[in-house]
């Protein structure tokens, strides 16, 4: 408090020092330290899965240890069996009729547990192992959950990283058809082109054979009307002279 | 030492202080409370006799009758565990006392009672007749089931101690003839042992049996007025 108080008292003598003073609090508790030894809670150290081990069900074994170096393998049976007899005898413990519904008791206790002993045991056991495989199970289904989303991203990731063979391939398939189009357009220029020239072909042909039939008309003509009627006889006669001189040449030939 | 029938049932005290109390208390212990996710084989076990039990009791109430939940598995623990810790031998059992047993059975009855007087008045008035009774029964039907209403806590607290009071009272005195023909003749003492073993598997049966029944009809009379 005292350093608080001449913190303060700075502050108000030198304006530049009151940060000090404000951190005033703070220094003081600064000075006392905590938490200096370790926590003693954790680790909690792990619980014995096993209990004591124990003779005749009642008496720990370190009881018999205890007595071996003095009395022996034999020494507590005959302490026992000594305290037995001597509460009996003195009748510190009087024989009643509690006496033989004890017996009766305990030795229907001691056969049922003898007998159906080890299977509780292990049915409280499969109790717990089902509890225990169950929230496994949980734990096991939600990181195979997890796995699946995995290996579905890293395959995700494969495709993307091989998505350019599609894009190539489009791309190709375009350029392809593109192709196609410019030569199939070309091809029709130049079925347009040949069209019209073999039409202006056809057109002089035909004007020329036209012309030429037109001439031999002329030509036929005028030579059928130049022919006279003397010269038409003349030619008639000389025909068949010749006829007639074939005639002979071919009879005078042997007949093949 | 016992020395007369009355002996074992005399309310138990250590040097003139009443440890009844604590006798009543003990049983607790032997519930330990479960703090892990898995429990040794003791608190599994009792768990799942609970859990099994539990469903079975409450599967025939509503939500109205599931708050009672605690207070029917308390009562089942109690009696069947108070019942089985005295059949062992030189043991005082609590619920052979009459005054114990009342002051569980009619504050339990008297609960459910009211708690249908309150929230379903004409319903549970409607009990005291029975569907389908002739017109001139009906006053001396009435009177009766108003009887047999109010006898339930009685019968209640009563067939628990006597039935419990009774075994006790069989296996003493069983043991007691045994212990007699010993001396008389060996064979027929231990006819008389065998028929006291039979006796005490009796026994065990009977405390686990009154537990359910009683229970089971707080629970029926529960079922009736919720």
């Amino acid at each position: 408090m005292l350093r608080r108080m001449v913190l303060s008292a700075a502050a108000a003598a030198a304006p530049c020092l009151r940060n000090a003073a404000l951190l005033g609090p703070g220094a003081l508790q600064a000075t006392r330290i905590f938490h200096t030894g370790q926590p003693s809670l954790a680790p909690v150290p792990p619980l014995p899965e096993y209990g004591g081990k124990v003779r005749l069900g009642l008496i720990p074994e370190e009881f018999f240890q205890f007595l071996y170096p003095k009395t022996g393998v034999t020494g507590p049976y005959v302490l026992g069996t000594g305290l037995i007899l001597y509460s009996l005898s003195k009748e510190i413990y009087v024989i009643t009729a509690e006496t033989f519904s004890a017996i009766s008791t305990i030795g229907l206790l001691i056969y049922v547990v003898k007998k159906y002993g080890a299977s509780i045991g292990e049915f409280a056991d499969k109790l717990s192992e089902q509890k225990i495989a169950q929230l496994e199970e949980v734990k096991q289904a939600s990181i195979q959950q997890i796995q699946d989303a995995i290996d579905t991203e890293k395959s995700q990731q494969a495709l993307v990283q091989k998505r350019h063979y599609l894009f190539d391939v489009q791309r190709n398939n375009i350029a392809m058809a593109l192709e196609l189009t410019y030569r199939e357009r070309l091809h029709r220029v130049y079925r347009e082109v040949k069209n019209r020239l073999d039409y202006h072909i056809s057109v002089q042909n035909m004007m020329r054979r036209k012309e030429q039939e037109h001439m031999i008309n002329w030509v036929e003509k005028h030579v059928v009307q130049s022919i006279s009627a003397q010269q038409e006889k003349e030619t008639i006669a000389k025909c068949i002279a010749d006829l007639k001189l074939l005639a002979k040449k071919a009879q005078s030939q042997p007949v093949l | 030492m016992n020395e007369n029938l009355f002996a074992s049932f005399a309310a138990p005290s250590m040097m003139g202080l009443p440890i009844v109390v604590l006798i009543v208390m003990f049983p607790s212990i032997l519930f330990p409370t479960p703090s892990r996710l898995i429990n040794n084989r003791l608190i599994s076990i009792q768990q799942w006799l609970i859990q099994l039990t539990s469903k079975q009791m409450l599967a025939i109430h509503n939500q109205k009758g599931r708050t009672w939940a605690l207070m029917l598995m308390s009562l089942i623990l109690f009696i069947g565990s108070t019942n089985l810790l005295g059949l062992l031998p030189h043991s005082f059992t609590p619920t052979t006392q009459l005054s114990m047993n009342l002051g569980m059975a009619i504050p339990l009855w008297a609960g459910t009672v009211i708690t249908g007087l309150r929230y379903k008045t004409k319903a549970s008035l409607a009990h005291f007749l029975p569907q389908g009774t002739p017109l001139p029964l009906i006053p001396m039907l009435v009177v009766i089931e108003t009887i047999s209403l109010f006898i339930q806590p009685m019968a209640l607290a009563v067939r628990l101690t006597a039935n419990i009071t009774a075994g006790h009272l069989l296996i003493h005195l069983i043991g007691g003839a045994t212990l007699a023909l010993i001396n008389i003749s060996a064979t027929t003492a231990f006819i008389t042992f065998i028929i006291l073993i039979l006796l005490t598997i009796l026994e065990f049966a009977v405390a686990l049996i009154q537990a359910y029944v009683f229970t089971l009809l707080v629970s029926l009379y529960l079922h009736d007025n919720t």
